[in-house]
């Protein structure tokens, strides 16, 4: 995938345009993975916490 | 003498959460614009685009003055010992990962502003005489390659802002966002109030 929309100048050269737009899904992707991560060790550390008071109250 | 724990404690007056909610509806604008026509929904965005844009620098501008004039950056500033609240220290009014999220916030919004200002130039709106010929096209390139990143870091981090802002354990700041208070409790259990009485 590429990192940059390149495009030409008058002359022919290759000229950056701009960041790829392949990358929007990326950004949202890893938006989307911060969250699932978290909901992840959020869940963890809420059952493992959940198991200590557990414990302390035995 | 008894201290009520849900007797309601400013967090954010009514100017700093007017300041919130309009960054939030003119980001909403300029990512709208700025990205539906990539994904395929053609509209006519450049005039939409533009005229948020200029809302959102009036809103930083304000914003910026009343940090400088009012609130000053010391309860924002991030320093070494809030990481610290990793190891289960309490914070000041703003978290770790608040302080973050402003930062990488700041870092987005002030580089689109600077960059689209700009290229206000080269596209030619009513405020600028288009010039496409002002600077060089590897100088529009490398704008143009800033403005996109902080396009994308704003995609990121809203889908991030707007997940914390819903869970049941950060709504106290949803609540603060909107109606501008917390309770004395909430901020007993969650920040150390001495800190905050500092202006940290």
């Amino acid at each position: 995938m590429d990192i940059l929309r390149y495009g030409h100048d008058a002359w022919g050269a290759v000229v950056v345009n701009g960041l790829s737009w392949g990358l929007l899904p990326v950004a949202a992707g890893a938006g989307v993975a911060v969250i699932v991560i978290h909901l992840v060790y959020r869940a963890i550390t809420r059952a493992s916490r959940s198991a200590t008071t557990r414990r302390q109250e035995h | 003498m008894a201290v009520e724990t849900d007797a309601p404690v400013l967090r954010h007056a009514a100017i700093d959460r007017l300041f919130h909610w309009v960054t939030a509806a003119t980001m909403t604008a300029l990512l709208g614009t700025g990205l539906l026509p990539i994904v395929g929904l053609k509209f006519d965005w450049l005039d939409l685009h533009w005229i948020s844009g200029l809302l959102l620098t009036a809103a930083v501008l304000v914003h910026l003055l009343r940090v400088l004039t009012v609130q000053g950056l010391r309860a924002i500033h991030l320093r070494a010992r809030d990481f610290a609240e990793l190891s289960g220290a309490r914070p000041g009014k703003y978290s770790l990962q608040q302080k973050l999220i402003h930062l990488a916030w700041s870092v987005a919004v002030l580089v689109g502003i600077g960059t689209g200002i700009v290229l206000m130039i080269k596209a030619g709106t009513p405020l600028f005489a288009r010039n496409p010929y002002l600077l060089s096209l590897s100088t529009w390139g490398t704008l143009t390659v800033l403005h996109d990143a902080s396009a994308l870091l704003s995609v990121f981090l809203i889908l991030v802002h707007i997940y914390f802002g819903l869970l049941p354990e950060k709504r106290m700041y949803l609540r603060a966002m909107t109606r501008g208070w917390i309770t004395r409790a909430e901020l007993a259990e969650n920040h150390d109030p001495e800190r905050v009485a500092r202006g940290e």
